[in-house]
């Protein structure tokens, strides 16, 4: 394919719009309607009386569910992206560029989801700002704190990294872009020459060593410290959780980046700009990233039921009857299997529909894991004499829970739909213009 | 005064063990036990044997026993065996004028006794040089200290030695159990904190310090270098087995706090486990521990969860807590509770004030949406006509809970151990590293300990029965 062709082909949605559109941006104003009502209304009645969430201890009940879970879930997700993006540029693996953007834009996306379900999570959100404000004392000592560092670190490289990005393209595809966001492009390539060109590369490729190395400081670190350096829940407490963490969070990582890129390729017909072949080798990164899933798994069951201290026994036996859990297991199994059979035999077995299908399952499988994990660690909470003397927590997201976490899905969805009438999804080259 | 006690020849020239200084040991089994009211007469019949008070102020005599307040408790050997009367000597005597046959007969009395009768003889007779003003009483201290220690493992006499040696235990430790803290090694965990925090290349000047207590500016800039050993520290000896479980703590709490429905600042367990083919029955009242590591005020991440540094006190800054209950699944203990405005008909409402000593809003119940949990009344411990007590303390009709600050060795909490030095004692969960401030009398609940209705549900006191106004403000 030629690059006008090309050119045309990923403008095409920034010049046209179609019918299509306009409905999928109907049903998204109306979620994102129905979110902030629902969120008005938590908002009036409190989070303790709209939610499932309560105090564990003497009530029985479970402080941090569906939001915190979904929190470290957004996390994960957004690392899938900007990982991708910037091994692209730093080990030069050029067959991924055509995703790089849509990468880049689910990390931004995700990290804003994943904020925002800690604000829904608040007991007083309006109180927000008191952790920054407050951030320079609690740093030291607070894993809350450490996470805000370093996802507001995260978010600011993406979005420079985003930008930068795409200062040559705008300014060289000016003419071609929506007039009614002149004043955002203007913005973006303020102070632009061709001059830049060379500087702003070697600039995003440190960005994008800086972001590589956050990655597992990110989810591998801070997010799984929020909870594995507390000592009071056993469920919790140990040193295994970044790594296992961090390997489920890429598994959903990279599902979520298939999920999304499959769509806009359905959606546009970009089949000829984004190759089957990225489909194929995405997969197979995924199949090994879900069989280490399933392998952390099982570490945690074993050490959980085989001569463990009696609380931490009791634990994993709970879990195992839950039937959440093996919901988890069926979907990484059934998704594992799934996954080599498509690389095994990719003339019969492999297609994208069915890729992204396995992708669903294991999106939700990982976000079911997590949302356990959070809840069950609060369930059977502290250390025996205590933990038998309480009674054993119980927790079930109300409907307003469920509709504003997946309202932060369909949010998400919505900063995708906007992103893709303002900015290219799919990189171009300045160069071929010029 | 018990030091004083030794400066009266009588007090040892018959038995030299001082009950007072020596209570926290174990005495050769009483035959049977008389209480007296205040005052008695030191020319008593009652023959001296030991003494004990429960006011700690006892001088014991050749004819008996007197306490400066409230009961005395003598224990007197058989009747049958009584000797020759202790002859009345008067003031100013000397062991010349002894009654050799009475000697012979103490002396005959000591031999029963499992002590060093040697090294009593010889204390009793300084002790006499000491009243005739030939050895200062530092002296006197001085000189038996090491055989005392020796023979008893501790003296408890104002020599050199701390008082937190002298409490009790050979380690030095003032508590059961409590690991020493001196030196900022990174033993702590407040160590390890502050080698991160120096790590930390952040360029900011706080410390971990900061989880205590800071200026009302809360200015960052680091206090002392080790913040978190209060000189006070307020906390709670609990005698679970005096305890009843009758809810009046809870109750007391409730009226006094304001707290919601469902939140017990104050909870009660009540238990049951098997014990060796039997099942035991026991009671554990539960207020927050006001750790000394508190892991709740590490997590925070705005520093509204703080430990006060004028008595060691965990509460939180209303005004300044976000809600994301990060304290709360950090505590080990359960202690947390979300405001939820919903208080109970049980309380009139909160009248103690509400900002503290330094100003910031901490006392009383916390607003919707913002942590609380029980603060010791914090706004008693502000206020001068009350310091020193709490709700529960004060309502609880057996006595069972003894308030004070653990690190002063005269403090009711601290006296109400020596006293029951017998019991058994255990401090909730203390493998958590908390560092908790409550100690317990009695036995521990076990592992498999489950808990069971007590005489009294919070229902049955109407502590869960929502006020009329439904907490509408």
């Amino acid at each position: 394919m030629s690059t006008g062709v090309l050119e045309d082909r990923v403008l095409y949605p920034l010049e046209n719009t179609s019918r299509r559109f306009y409905a999928l941006l109907a049903v998204f104003v109306l979620t994102t309607i129905l979110f902030l009502v629902a969120w008005v209304y938590q908002l009036n009645v409190g989070v303790w009386a709209a939610t499932g969430i309560g105090d564990w201890g003497i009530s029985g009940g479970v402080p941090w569910g569906l939001y915190i879970g979904g929190f470290v879930w957004w996390i994960g997700l957004a690392h899938g992206g900007i990982a991708i993006s910037a091994a692209v540029r730093v080990i030069n693996v050029d067959r991924f560029a055509p995703i790089a953007r849509v990468s880049e834009v689910l990390t931004v996306l995700a990290l804003s989801m994943a904020a925002t379900n800690i604000v829904l999570s608040m007991g007083r959100p309006d109180r927000i700002f008191n952790t920054i404000i407050w951030w320079p004392a609690t740093v030291h000592h607070s894993p809350l704190a450490w996470d805000i560092a370093v996802i507001s670190l995260y978010l600011v490289l993406s979005l420079t990294y985003l930008t930068l990005s795409l200062r040559a393209e705008i300014a060289a595809f000016r003419d071609r872009l929506p007039v009614h966001f002149s004043p955002l492009y203007v913005l973006l390539t303020l102070g632009y020459s061709t001059s830049e060109d060379e500087k702003i590369e070697q600039i995003l490729w440190w960005l994008a060593v800086a972001i590589l190395a956050l990655v597992p400081l990110l989810s591998g670190g801070v997010v799984p410290w929020l909870f594995s350096l507390i000592a009071a829940q056993p469920g919790w407490f140990g040193a295994a959780a970044g790594a296992a963490m961090l390997t489920e969070s890429l598994t959903s990582a990279l599902a979520g980046v298939i999920v999304i890129t499959a769509i806009f390729r359905w959606a546009y017909d970009w089949d000829d700009v984004i190759d089957e072949r990225i489909f194929r080798d995405l997969a197979i990164v995924l199949a090994f990233l879900a069989l280490a899933t399933i392998w952390f798994t099982m570490h945690d069951i074993l050490t959980g039921v085989y001569a463990a201290p009696t609380n931490i026994g009791a634990l994993t036996t709970a879990m195992l009857e839950l039937s959440f859990f093996w919901l988890a297991v069926i979907g990484l199994v059934v998704s594992v299997v799934a996954l080599f059979v498509m690389i095994g035999w990719p003339e019969q077995f492999f297609s994208i529909p069915a890729l992204v299908g396995v992708s669903v399952i294991l999106s939700i499988t990982i976000l079911n894991k997590k949302v356990m994990f959070v809840v069950e660690g609060l369930m059977f909470p502290t250390a025996p004499p205590l933990t038998n003397l309480y009674p054993t927590g119980s927790y079930s997201p109300t409907l307003v829970e469920w509709w504003l976490f997946i309202g932060t899905i369909f949010l998400a969805g919505f900063g995708f739909l906007v992103a893709s009438k303002v900015i290219p999804m799919v990189e171009l080259d300045p160069e071929e213009v010029n | 005064m018990c030091e004083n006690g030794f400066t009266d020849p009588r007090l040892l020239s018959g038995v030299y063990i001082n009950s007072c200084t020596f209570k926290t040991q174990s005495y050769p089994k009483p035959d049977r036990t008389v209480t007296h009211d205040e005052g008695i007469d030191m020319t008593s019949e009652i023959e001296p044997s030991a003494c004990s008070c429960d006011d700690g102020n006892c001088a014991c005599g050749t004819g008996g026993c007197a306490c400066g307040s409230g009961k005395c408790t003598e224990t007197i050997g058989d009747s049958s065996d009584q000797g020759p009367e202790m002859p009345d000597l008067g003031q100013g005597w000397t062991t010349g004028d002894l009654d050799e046959e009475w000697e012979a007969h103490a002396e005959e009395k000591l031999e029963t006794v499992d002590f060093d009768v040697e090294l009593g003889v010889e204390m009793s007779r300084d002790a006499m040089r000491l009243a005739r003003g030939e050895l200062t009483e530092a002296e006197f201290h001085d000189k038996h200290h090491e055989a005392i220690k020796a023979e008893f493992g501790i003296d408890e006499r104002p020599t050199k030695s701390t008082p937190l040696e002298a409490t009790r235990g050979g380690d030095g430790n003032a508590l059961p159990g409590v690991p020493a803290v001196e030196g900022s090694g990174l033993s702590s965990r407040r160590g390890l904190m502050k080698a991160i925090g120096g790590l930390a290349a952040t360029g900011a000047t706080a410390s971990v310090a900061g989880c205590l207590d800071q200026d009302a500016g809360g200015s960052a800039s680091a206090t002392d270098g080790d913040g978190g050993d209060n000189e006070v520290q307020m906390g709670m000896v609990i005698d679970t087995d005096q305890c009843i479980a009758c809810l009046k703590c809870s109750e007391a709490c409730k009226e006094e706090n304001n707290t919601d429905r469902g939140a017990q600042w104050m909870h009660v367990f009540r238990y049951e486990e098997d014990e060796y083919g039997e099942t035991r029955a026991g009671q554990m009242p539960r207020p927050c521990q006001h750790c000394s590591e508190p892991s709740c005020t590490y997590v925070c991440p705005t520093q509204s969860r703080f430990k006060r540094e004028e008595d060691g006190i965990v509460v939180t800054d209303y005004d300044r807590c976000i809600g994301c209950k990060y304290c709360e699944v950090a505590c080990p203990y359960g202690v947390n509770f979300l405001g939820k405005n919903e208080p109970t008909e049980k309380s009139p409402g909160f009248f103690g004030s509400e900002t503290d000593q330094n100003d910031r809003h901490v006392g009383g119940p916390p607003p919707a949406g913002v942590m609380g949990k029980c603060t010791f009344c914090v706004h008693r411990q502000d206020d001068s006509a009350q310091r020193g007590t709490t709700a529960c303390e004060d309502d609880c009709p057996v006595d069972a809970i003894h308030f004070g600050d653990m690190n002063d060795s005269e403090s009711d909490p601290r006296e109400y151990l020596r006293e029951n030095d017998e019991e058994t004692r255990f401090k909730l969960l203390e493998q958590q590293g908390n560092e908790p401030n409550i100690v317990y009398l009695g036995n521990e609940p076990s592992n498999e300990a489950k808990p069971v209705d007590g005489p009294y549900t919070y229902e049955d006191v109407g502590l869960e029965t929502l006020a009329e106004d439904g907490g509408d403000d």
